[in-house]
């Protein structure tokens, strides 16, 4: 049964299915109907997280605009990346910490704006209780000298459907983005700030 | 000498030619009818008003059940505003700005369109596979099987045909209204989901989400002619001044097509998450919705300039025809 949290599982909203006969029920209608889980008639949501970091744009874009480099994201163990830093044709499959993974695609890059832009191309809902993510990471530069990390999404919950299941409400999913988003910036901010 | 009243009488007549050109100049310098947009705030959770010849929102009117889609009457009486997440349909008195009533309405409810002479109301229900027809006045209901995620409704303008635009099928449906009986299942993009149909009821144009183009269909030879390359995960679509223009989500761009020739004409670089475009009714500008930066902007047809924006309210998306004529 996939929705059974294992012990020490740290789940972005904690998959706990509040009755076994429940986590039954969404379990098996999610994975007889592998197309609802993409039937997004739901409210799409936002979430925007920013960070200043004490080091020039340059050297802060060198770390966030290697689509392979994962080394600051601290919720995975590591990536499988393909296709460099080109769009549509970059790929990478995110293993997270915990176990699981996600597939994403680098759909834009600007590398004189220090922008890009991914998407969550397979999702896995017990990973990230998220549906069609879309995601911009931006580095600009402060008049300081230092730079400032933005780090943008669009998605929607894990269940399309009206009246959706605890573990798969607008409030989890916002939540587990931000706490991604959030852990990422500051990770990535104390490894470019170490002297 | 002049006598008071010869002075007194210049002066109104000089009144009156400034008065005259005055007027001239503001019809000569505001092509814009009176027009406004209805803008459903899906997290927001209300609908604004936008006056669109000064670009403010003029009244907010709260709706509930996370609205979307949005169907303005074709004599502008009434606007139907779809809420998927609270499974109803919300009516509103254009003129008095307010909200007459709700009709409930099957699943998550989100594409709507209404029939030429605003006695029929067509919404989709997207996490099922039908159309609804209702009867607003007498509640009169019948419905149509679609396929899979009915997204997008639209009628020619003679009333006789409803296109749905079955997202999960890659699939345009093209049904009889009178019947309500599928007519032809014509395949298209991968993911269609906004779409426009011209005022001749020719052709039918849809953007398709997941193959990033625009497919282009005769309605009467039920066949794709076309397939244009738009830009990242194309949303909305809509006809002015014989152009086609689709709003680009991840591209952050609206795509200019001619529609006679098909040829790409321009990109328009526009903000985060463009959702939907709608036109005004001479064809002079077109407005987009602005769904990360909760705007409306407007956009010259012709010049293709951005005219201006007004902050309508947390993520909008209007989804369908959001425009209405106040004169």
């Amino acid at each position: 049964m996939i929705y059974t949290s294992l012990p020490g599982d740290s789940a972005p909203g904690g998959f706990k299915a509040s009755h076994p006969l429940l986590a039954f029920v969404i379990a098996a209608a999610l994975a007889l109907a592998p197309s609802f889980a993409a039937a997004h008639g739901a409210t799409p949501q936002k979430v925007v997280e920013a960070i200043d970091i004490v080091a020039p744009p340059e050297k802060v874009w060198a770390v966030v605009g290697d689509f392979a480099d994962v080394s600051w994201r601290p919720e995975i163990e590591r990536a499988e990346a393909q296709g460099g830093n080109v769009p549509e044709t970059a790929t990478r499959r995110l293993y997270y910490k915990r176990g699981g993974s996600l597939d994403e695609r680098l759909v834009q890059y600007d590398g004189a704006a220090m922008s890009l832009r991914y998407i969550i191309e397979r999702a896995d809902i017990n990973v990230l209780p998220v549906g069609n993510l879309s995601a911009t990471l931006t580095v600009r530069g402060l008049a300081t000298g230092g730079s400032r990390v933005e780090w943008k999404s669009r998605f929607y919950r894990a269940f399309p459907g009206g009246n959706p299941p605890e573990q798969f409400t607008d409030e989890v999913a916002i939540d587990a983005v931000t706490r991604i988003f959030k852990a990422g910036l500051a990770s990535l901010k104390a490894k470019l700030e170490q002297p | 000498m002049k006598t008071s009243l010869a002075r007194a009488r210049e002066t109104g007549r000089a009144l009156a030619r400034w008065t005259a050109f005055g007027v001239g100049l503001c019809l000569l310098f505001s092509p814009v009818r009176a027009e406004e947009a209805f803008v459903p705030n899906q997290g927001g959770g209300d609908l604004a008003i936008v006056d669109l010849a000064a670009m403010t929102v003029a009244a907010r009117v709260p709706l509930g059940g996370k609205p979307a889609g949005v169907a303005v009457a074709p004599d502008g009486a009434r606007v139907y505003v779809t809420s998927p997440e609270g499974g109803f349909i919300s009516v509103i008195d254009a003129k008095a700005r307010r909200l007459e009533r709700r009709i409930e309405a099957p699943g998550l409810p989100f594409g709507v369109a209404v029939s030429p002479d605003g006695r029929k109301i067509y919404v989709a229900d997207m996490n099922g596979r039908d159309l609804t027809e209702i009867d607003p006045e007498s509640g009169a209901r019948r419905k149509a099987d679609i396929g899979a995620v009915p997204s997008g409704v639209a009628l020619t303008p003679d009333g006789a045909s409803i296109v749905v635009s079955a997202r999960d099928d890659d699939a345009l449906v093209l049904l009889d209204a009178a019947a309500l009986t599928k007519r032809a299942t014509i395949a298209v993009g991968r993911h269609p989901f906004g779409l426009a149909i011209d005022a001749a009821g020719q052709r039918a144009y849809c953007a398709n989400v997941e193959s990033n183009d625009l497919s282009v269909v005769d309605l009467k030879a039920q066949k794709l002619v076309a397939t244009l390359k738009v830009g990242l995960r194309p949303y909305g679509v809509a006809l002015a001044n014989g152009r086609v223009f689709v709003a680009n989500q991840y591209d952050e761009t609206v795509s200019v097509f001619d529609v006679g020739s098909l040829a790409p004409l321009a990109v328009i670089k526009v903000g985060e998450y463009p959702e939907s475009v709608a036109a005004s009714r001479d064809g002079a500008r077109v407005y987009v919705t602005i769904w990360f930066s909760n705007e409306l902007w407007a956009m010259d047809a012709k010049s293709l300039e951005i005219l201006g924006k007004v902050e309508t309210g947390e993520g909008p998306r209007a989804f369908g025809a959001f425009v209405r004529r106040t004169d």
